[in-house]
């Protein structure tokens, strides 16, 4: 009894911790749907799929957001039509690459700046390999949620920029003429499914300029953001605090003896404890006298790419099959890099 | 289609969905609030963080204030609201919010627990220290050896792990008692959390003190505020890992002249 009441402080702890990031993450995400328009952005992101990507990793820059808060970004960007790569790119590298966890590592390990640059650049090689490999892959639908994955058919299907070119958008073309699943709507005329599934607000023109209906959208969406990938939080932040209060952690820590089993270890770790990366540097400081360096790196640049926690958040956009692809990629290539590290820094 | 339909909340029940939304963060914000005015926040994350915390319940209030206001007016003008930001999501309608609601009531009625010897032992104790502080704190010879907490003692001994530059000092501190198995009858460990960043990372730390009688008189997990003399011992076990070693080493231990009973603090961890 004592046990689950542990488990649930935890819990909740791990949910009081990460509410003001998703909370920041969902307003971010829904202020660019509203006040910015993302497929300008897209537009200017470079067509070849390698720059793509490196493009993509570097938008996490702009986005002080953990992996809490990126999901919901990179949701948004997928949805208007963002290439694989560079969305790819943006998740895996967002969390690490932005100058809030940029700061709190470096206010960590004041002493050890090597491990700030090491946590950058690693994190940047692996999203941009990621992202680059996943750009082979041209059209995302097979990889996405099936309704994400609706959309995102729709948004290629649609002319780019028609909200600029002052004509109507698609929905005034005759329903007959249009091919999908159609639902009756409550005044009486056909909706698209399409365009109602996975948080498909679009601006017609109609709308800009209303500051209130805006509005009104805005917190439409930050609303149903918070509550489905709240959700999602709750359902990881629960398995994780399982996870901490019934393995014990010696399993774990006697692992950190030598320099691969200290490296899996500390990943192992990290997708165990699903902490935020705007932390995580704090918690990995506490390890820092029983770790090598080598394998702390492990644990951040590891951790805000894959934990459990992000699983359930990225289950909203993928498909299992898919994450547990980006799982393993990510592994191995962490594994790759911090191990030349421990032979050569 | 029968299925379908069957799934889809009746029109009633939808025009009523917004209301759980409003329910799940208006619960929410209250939650997070209530945990930073009863100052139990403090048993959840580092006091860094509160402000953090702080914003978000205002935030979330507000959001859930507009978000009641425009579902009020929807109510009113009865009008056949433009579908555009009806959602089909991964969860079935209702279900998101209703897992906030659930989490945040279970909030509201189960008070975060302050963790006990179980954990700590779980998670291995140790004299050796998380480095919390952003900056060096300053512990200079002129604060009375008296005077430091259990932390403050634990600090000094990572900067200087000398045990025989302490003998002889006096020492009062709290903390909670844990009992190792691997020290002898007569010692118990008193112990404390730092925390780094959240509960998640709890980590604890312990300093072995010495009995005049056997440990029993002293449960597990109470809290005790122990004056008495730091002195050293050889102990089968190396305090800065709290591993059994092969050889006896010299170790600092706290031998007790008087113990009280006290009550779990309102502020039971370090940071």
């Amino acid at each position: 009894m004592t046990q689950l009441h542990n488990a649930f402080t935890l819990f909740l702890s791990l949910l009081v911790e990460a509410f003001p990031f998703l909370l920041l993450g969902v307003s971010l995400s829904s202020a660019l749907l509203i006040f910015i328009d993302e497929r300008k952005l897209i537009a200017i992101l470079p067509k070849n799929p390698l720059l793509g990507a490196v493009a993509g990793s570097c938008i996490g820059f702009l986005f002080p957001v953990c992996e809490c808060g990126n999901v919901p970004v990179a949701r948004r960007l997928l949805m208007q039509g963002m290439p694989n790569s560079a969305a790819i790119g943006f998740l895996l590298a967002a969390p690490t690459i932005n100058p809030i966890v940029i700061w709190s590592t470096w206010v960590a390990f004041r002493d050890q700046p090597e491990i700030v640059v090491f946590r950058v650049v690693f994190s940047l090689i692996i999203a941009i390999t990621i992202g680059w490999i996943f750009s082979v892959q041209k059209d995302p639908r097979p990889m996405l949620q099936p309704l994400l994955a609706q959309r995102v058919a729709m948004i290629s299907r649609r002319p780019r920029f028609s909200r600029y070119s002052g004509q109507a958008e698609t929905e005034t073309d005759s329903m007959l003429l249009q091919s999908g699943t159609f639902l009756l709507g409550t005044a009486g005329t056909p909706l698209k499914m399409e365009e109602m599934s996975a948080g498909g607000i679009s601006l017609s023109s109609k709308q800009s300029g209303e500051f209130t209906r805006r509005l009104g959208l805005f917190v439409e969406n930050v609303s149903q953001e918070l509550r489905e990938l709240g959700g999602m939080l709750i359902l990881g932040s629960a398995i994780a605090a399982c996870l901490q209060v019934f393995v014990p952690r010696e399993i774990i820590l006697n692992l950190g003896q030598s320099t691969i089993s200290s490296i899996i270890a500390m990943m192992l770790l990290a997708a165990i404890v699903s902490i935020c990366s705007t932390v995580d540097s704090f918690f990995a400081l506490s390890f820092a006298s029983t770790f090598t360096t080598s394998s702390l790196l492990a644990f951040l640049v590891f951790g805000p790419m894959i934990d459990i926690k992000a699983i359930g958040l990225m289950l909203s956009i993928f498909k299992p099959r898919m994450i547990l692809y980006l799982f393993a990629l990510a592994a191995q290539l962490t594994f790759i890099l911090v191990l030349c590290h421990s032979y050569f820094f | 289609m029968n299925l379908l339909s069957r799934l889809q909340p009746s029109p009633k029940l939808k025009r009523l969905l917004p209301g759980l939304d409003v329910l799940a963060i208006l619960l929410w914000g209250a939650l997070l609030f209530k945990y930073w005015i009863s100052g139990q926040l403090r048993l959840l994350i580092h006091p860094n963080y509160f402000w953090l915390v702080f914003v978000t319940s205002i935030l979330l209030v507000l959001l859930g204030a507009v978000k009641a206001w425009l579902w009020g007016q929807e109510f009113q003008k009865k009008s056949n609201r433009e579908e555009n930001v009806q959602h089909i999501t991964l969860f079935p309608p209702g279900w998101g919010s209703g897992l906030l609601i659930i989490t945040a009531v279970a909030g509201f009625i189960i008070p975060p627990t302050v963790f006990n010897s179980q954990v700590a032992l779980q998670r291995g104790i140790s004299e050796s220290l998380p480095v919390t502080q952003a900056q060096t704190e300053s512990f200079s010879a002129n604060v009375k050896p008296e005077e430091r907490s259990l932390i403050d003692w634990i600090r000094t001994l990572n900067a200087y792990p000398e045990p025989d530059a302490y003998q002889g000092q006096k020492a009062k501190v709290t903390g909670f008692v844990v009992h190792s198995p691997i020290l002898p009858e007569n010692y118990i460990l008193l112990s404390r959390f730092i925390l780094t960043c959240c509960a998640v990372d709890a980590y604890p730390v312990g300093l072995p003190v010495k009995l005049n009688r056997d440990r029993s008189a002293y449960p597990a997990d109470s809290w005790l505020e122990v004056e008495g003399e730091m002195m050293t011992e050889t102990l089968p076990i190396d305090t800065q890992t709290m591993q059994e070693t092969p050889t006896e080493k010299r170790q600092l231990v706290l031998s007790a002249n008087s113990i009280t009973t006290i009550p779990t603090p309102d502020d039971p961890y370090g940071y």
